[in-house]
């Protein structure tokens, strides 16, 4: 829960942060509104402080990133400042994706703020009212029309005494934490063919969500491109077309996106990367290539086996059997039927495949991802595979579909292929549990794969026809159809009840003990509706009862937790005790010796670290001789206060490794450690 | 099994991207209707440096450019020389800054803007394309025609008219270089302004 209560605290803040009336500033711009926040009233002099441009964009209304992709327009500003105050660059928070009539946009859709960090000089007497005031001239859009706009805001802070300590506004923290932070390595690139590839070192453990590369300059890449992304173990690799520029770069600087508001800034520089790693989602896991393609059709192929006896399918099979075995002596024309029937069969489930693949490429370039590292596609699948179970348990029906058994009816080839178009398509409902599974694979799949399965569903579904056709003795032994089909149909629940059960657990594994509950409980409901649709069968409107089912599960998976609460997460290492400034002072007040190390799950030096270094015994061991206490500071979701601290032992990102001797300053250590640093500590 | 997990999808089927034509290479032709209602051709321009603007009279970047005068004043000195200037309206219908052809004739009079001819490209095909991405969005073709420029008017891309003072106005640079048979230096820049109103698709 307590992440989900995270998560509402940091939306109130932003909400409080962008609802606070702003006490004597003025606020500018009609579709976006504009004001100056400063990021503390009074400012020591020699300090600094951020100072924020909130941005408000009216409903449907944007503006534009640093770079604003293929339209649109970036930001400019305008400074007055009294003498001793100095500004730096605008930063800008993660971005989103806008995609018009086929043009993309880099934008922001609801309120944000843009900051800059102001510097007030050592010389500046304490007292000194200091008026800030700017002109931002910038671009808000709707999808349909674009007014430039210009604001003139202002704000006003004080100089405090030297060394006083700059009282920060709470709101900030919202506002820090939707920056991208520096990934502290650079990348590498390589551009071939028009291509470019851009390699990003990022732990293998930290798990990425719709990753997105937005490159800062023009030209670099083409911003309407897909990008595929993949992941070579401790490398995720971009794939894109090149942009106008591609051609002489020396660098490629950009954002990479992780997750929602979760950005990574780096530069890649010409170096090799490696052809396409490990897709993102289900291959990565399986690790894709032959072996999951084979293992996919194989499953596809019994599937398809399957799919023969439901009871729909199968007295479409046997009486084509019976004609056949009626037809007696002509083997020639048997074995051409079956042949055609295959091909029909075969064909339709290509075309469903490739027709889901078509969406799924549609789905990509509008920024839909199928991954099951996602808890939301977990609860999806968990409630799609419940209701699977539940019709193969016999809980209710689906409606059957009628046509096309004129054009079966045709005799010969012509009518074979008919048929076997018929067994794959109109009896789609009943096989619908099977090609349900065909279809949630083909999502999460490599191509490849997703076709493999298509195919061999398809073929598997053939398989019995063929085997007709080719072996006559097995015409006779064909069995009736009868009640046993409904068993084993109620048998086959049974895999997919325990499919369900496994989702549940990689959802309450994913998400925490809460959100599984969430996802039992919108299970249970659709159970209900189920069955209270089965009740209903035959009557009109029968399907009635499922809306609340449906309105529920989709609730469900809006506030699905998106993540463990953080105790569930993996321990730091050295029996370290969670980074607070105030826990640092009570221990250096104590005389115990403090190591302080600062990390972040995407950040590849630190983990590095930590599994050559910070995890080995001997420096374990160290530390116990010299009872030295451990705090880690997990920067991973840009936490305000760690960034606070890193900048003022000037770093701008992790990894910050920090030895306190009893009684005296922080002592840097080294961003790559070596045993020997953390060994030989003094005491 | 872990992979046989279904999913519902219900997702748009995005358009075919067409790969945009490439400095150096033959510009595509095309067969638009002017605001007379005339039929006009790129190759019926053979021998001669054409100039393509993208157009939308509501987009403020366009504004900038004529309230300005500076789109003006750079289709005069084109047209001095004997360059064609083809200004190419991709609005879609319903969208901002569709208009037929007597109200092209009535915005062309108020801006006292002279192109060789106002093209409407309301099925947005001509723009999808050259891959033309904002307004305005200007290219050049040569007098053999092959596409020598594709980007912006110039190299501030803002919708403030007082960056015009100071901007490398990319069509003037390379029609000079042209002009002087020498290669143009600047070929790609980027196009800014307001994007190009295709229809949905």
């Amino acid at each position: 829960m307590s992440a989900l209560l995270c998560r509402l605290m940091v939306a109130a803040l932003m909400l409080i942060g962008l609802q606070a009336p702003a006490a004597a500033q003025q606020t500018g711009g009609v579709n976006l509104i504009v004001s100056l926040q400063p990021g503390a009233k009074e400012v020591a002099a020699g300090g600094s402080i951020p100072v924020a441009f909130v941005m408000k964009p009216k409903p449907s209304w944007h503006g534009y990133w640093k770079n604003p992709g293929d339209a649109g327009s970036e930001a400019t500003i305008a400074w007055t400042l009294p003498e001793g105050v100095s500004v730096g660059e605008l930063r800008y928070p993660v971005p989103e994706r806008l995609i018009v009539s086929g043009i993309m946009n880099y934008v922001y859709e609801h309120d944000y703020a843009l900051l800059a960090d102001l510097k007030v000089a050592a010389n500046v007497a304490p007292g000194t009212r200091l008026p800030l005031k700017a002109k931002l001239d910038y671009l808000a859009c709707t999808k349909e029309i674009c007014v430039p706009e210009s604001a003139e805001v202002s704000a006003e802070i004080v100089a405090g005494p030297a060394g006083s300590a700059a009282v920060k506004d709470a709101r900030f923290d919202a506002f820090e934490a939707a920056m991208p932070k520096p990934l502290g390595v650079e990348g590498r690139f390589v551009v071939e063919n028009g291509r470019v590839r851009i390699g990003v070192p990022l732990p293998a453990s930290v798990t990425v969500a719709d990753p997105y590369f937005f490159p800062l300059d023009y030209g670099s890449l083409d911003h309407g491109a897909v990008q595929t992304v993949t992941r070579d173990g401790d490398l995720l690799i971009i794939e894109t077309k090149a942009g106008a520029n591609g051609g002489g770069l020396t660098g490629i600087p950009g954002l990479l996106k992780i997750g929602d508001g979760q950005g990574l800034l780096l530069t890649a520089k010409p170096g090799p990367v490696p052809a396409a790693g490990k897709p993102i989602g289900a291959g990565a896991e399986a690790g894709a290539g032959a072996g999951v393609i084979l293992a996919a059709l194989a499953g596809a192929i019994i599937g398809g086996l399957l799919l023969n006896i439901m009871p729909c399918v199968f007295p479409i099979l046997s009486l084509k059997a019976l004609s056949l075995a009626k037809a007696g002596g002509d083997e020639g024309s048997a074995r051409r039927e079956a042949l055609a029937y295959t091909a029909g069969v075969v064909l339709v489930c290509l075309a469903l495949g490739g027709a889901l693949l078509g969406l799924r490429a549609g789905g990509a370039m509008v920024g839909w991802a199928f991954q099951l590292q996602d808890p939301r596609v977990i609860l999806v699948l968990l409630l799609l595979v419940t209701a699977i179970s539940l019709n193969l348990a016999g809980l209710f029906e689906l409606p059957t579909m009628g046509g096309g058994s004129k054009l079966a009816g045709t005799g010969g080839a012509q009518g074979a292929f008919w048929t076997g178009a018929l067994a794959a398509f109109v009896a789609t409902p009943c096989t619908g549990p099977f090609m349900g599974a065909a279809l949630g694979a083909a999502l999460v799949l490599p191509t490849a794969a997703a076709l493999a399965i298509f195919a061999g569903l398809g073929l598997g579904l053939a398989l019995p026809f063929l085997l007709l056709g080719f072996v006559p003795a097995l015409r006779r032994r064909l069995p009736k159809p009868g009640a046993w089909m409904d068993r084993l149909r109620r048998i086959l629940s049974i895999p997919m009840f325990l499919t369900a059960l496994g989702l549940a657990w990689i959802l309450g594994r994913q998400a925490g003990v809460d959100a599984m509950a969430l996802g039992l409980a919108a299970a249970l409901l659709l159970a209900l509706s189920l069955w209270w649709v089965g009740v209903r069968q035959g009557r009109p409107r029968a399907w009635l009862p499922l809306v609340p089912a449906l309105a529920a599960g989709l609730a469900a998976i809006l506030i699905v937790p998106l993540e463990a609460p953080a105790v569930a997460k993996a321990q730091g290492v050295l029996n370290s005790e969670p980074f607070s400034e105030t826990k640092l002072a009570a221990l250096r007040g104590e005389q115990r010796p403090v190591f302080v190390y600062f990390t972040a799950d995407w950040c590849i030096t630190c983990k590095v670290n930590e599994k050559g270094v910070l995890s080995r015994t001997d420096v374990a061991q160290a530390f116990k001789d010299r009872n030295v206490a451990v705090l880690a500071g997990d920067w991973t979701r840009g936490d305000a206060a760690i960034g606070r601290f890193l900048a003022q032992h000037g770093r701008s990102g992790v990894p910050l490794y920090l030895y306190y001797a009893p009684g005296q300053e922080a002592k840097i250590l080294p961003q790559i450690l070596t045993v020997g640093d953390l060994t030989t500590l003094k005491t | 099994m872990k992979h046989l997990f279904p999913i519902v999808a219900a997702l748009a089927i995005a358009a075919p991207a067409i790969a945009a034509p490439q400095i150096g290479s033959q510009a595509p032709n095309f067969r638009l209707t002017d605001m007379n209602g005339k039929p006009v051709t790129l190759g019926q321009f053979r021998g001669k440096l054409v100039v393509l603007e993208w157009n939308n009279p509501d987009c403020p970047f366009v504004k900038k450019h004529y309230g300005s005068g500076n789109m003006q004043k750079t289709q005069a000195a084109a047209r001095k020389d004997g360059v064609v200037w083809l200004t190419i309206n991709s609005s879609a219908p319903g969208k901002q800054g569709h208009i037929n052809g007597a109200q092209a004739k009535n915005i062309v009079a108020a801006v006292k803007s002279q192109p060789s001819a106002y093209l409407l490209d309301h099925d947005g095909v001509v723009g999808k394309t050259y891959d033309a991405k904002t307004t305005p969005h200007m290219y050049i073709v040569n007098k053999a025609g092959k596409l020598v420029y594709a980007g912006g008017i110039d190299d501030k891309p803002t919708p403030n008219p007082a960056d015009i003072n100071g901007a490398r106005n990319h069509v003037l640079a390379a029609l000079a270089e042209l002009k002087a048979g020498k290669p143009v230096s600047v070929a790609t820049s980027r196009p800014y302004g307001c994007n190009v109103k295709y229809k949905d698709s």
